[in-house]
């Protein structure tokens, strides 16, 4: 399979200038490598940060240790699914997953197929709920305007949905306009999101006037 | 699929991103501090390991193999192949399982957990095992082949018992 890399522009949050960057619409080796060697390093420093803040690590139950090994092997399993990553200054900053296999829930759209975006991550050091200022910012709405453009490619009509996580809502709800369908129990609650094909349409709509 | 776009364009979408965080699926979830959960209960390893045995013998008869060509498939010992099969008290080694989820293309932590080897957090787990081990019990009669072997078991046993 060819991998087609689109040329985007993210911001260097600390010059405030755009810098060129990567599209793929592939997730490679390549990434599976910066998550373990980049990512897993970067967050578990941060949550470390995090966590003492409220109780030294000294205190912690001798037990304590984060189960990286599962969400391993599940990174591991992104080879074998379409996936699309956001790459610059030669590391991945984003990667995200989708299933066309899924239907959409909006009532109006319900059963019509969608670009179902099962996974969704940005590098940590591009995360501004993890405390600091992000070194890269676009990196999440160029993987989601990627799941639009692929909706429509498909024959989709820009229908996309995903269980957003609690501290996304709000991108998803007021940034991406899309339809909150609240949370789904089958889903650890997370709340459920789907952008309609109008809602698609305004969506990029907006972004081709900026 | 590529994507056509201005500088402009693009940076005026990540200005607009502002200081939200964008990140969705339960894979995109932060890992969690491993904890006991306060659901989890224990659960008798010996429930799980009926499904066990049962599960490898099943699996073993549906691809038409006998003990002797699984035990060659897998790299194992007839013998343990054999006390899998019937003894909900045998705890098979890790090497042994891992083989046979490799065999079988199952996962290996599940059948660890099937095998006694790693505790069964997860309760739905536990009552699929025991479902499965109650409605894979076979309540037809013998064939002629399974007469056959029993009946000459039991003449081997009746001799034994003479003796």
């Amino acid at each position: 399979m060819t991998v087609e890399a689109s040329t985007i522009y993210l911001l260097d949050v600390p010059s405030g200038e755009a810098v060129e960057a990567e599209l793929r619409d592939a997730i490679e080796e390549k990434q599976l490598i910066d998550w373990q060697t980049q990512w897993q390093p970067a967050l578990i420093a941060v949550l470390q940060q995090l966590a003492q803040r409220h109780v030294p690590i000294a205190d912690w139950p001798q037990s304590w240790h984060w189960n990286w090994r599962t969400k391993m092997a599940q990174v591991h399993g992104l080879l074998a699914f379409q996936g699309f990553s956001v790459v610059c200054a030669d590391v991945t900053q984003g990667l995200m997953r989708v299933d066309l296999t899924k239907f959409a829930r909006v009532p109006a759209e319900d059963g019509k197929p969608l670009v179902f975006v099962d996974y969704l991550e940005v590098a940590p050091w591009n995360r501004p709920e993890l405390g600091h200022a992000p070194r890269y910012r676009g990196v999440g709405t160029a993987l989601v305007t990627a799941a639009v453009a692929l909706s429509e490619q498909e024959g989709f009509k820009g229908r996309i949905g995903l269980h957003s996580l609690p501290q996304a809502d709000a991108f998803y709800r007021d940034r991406c306009c899309m339809t909150d369908l609240g949370p789904d129990s089958s889903c650890q609650n997370l709340r459920y999101f789907e952008m309609t094909p109008e809602q698609a349409r305004k969506f990029l709509e907006e972004e081709s006037e900026s | 699929m590529r994507l056509e776009r201005s500088k402009q364009w693009w940076l005026a979408r990540a200005k607009k991103e502002g200081n939200t965080a964008v990140s969705a699926g339960l894979l995109a979830l932060d890992p969690m501090q491993d904890e006991p959960s306060e659901s989890a209960v224990p659960i008798a390893a010996e429930d799980v390991r009926i499904a066990f045995g049962k599960f490898i013998n099943l699996m073993r008869r549906r691809r038409g193999l006998s003990v002797e060509q699984l035990a060659e498939e897998a790299s194992l010992e007839v013998s343990e192949l054999v006390v899998i099969e019937d003894d909900v008290h045998y705890v098979p080694e890790p090497r042994t399982v891992y083989q046979l989820a490799q065999t079988f293309k199952v996962s290996q932590q599940r059948l660890m957990q099937l095998a006694g080897l790693a505790q069964v957090k997860d309760a739905s787990l536990h009552q699929e095992a025991i479902r499965f081990a109650a409605r894979s019990e076979p309540v037809q009669k013998l064939t002629r082949e399974e007469n056959a072997a029993l009946e000459a078991f039991v003449a081997v046993l009746s001799e034994q018992n003479a003796k």
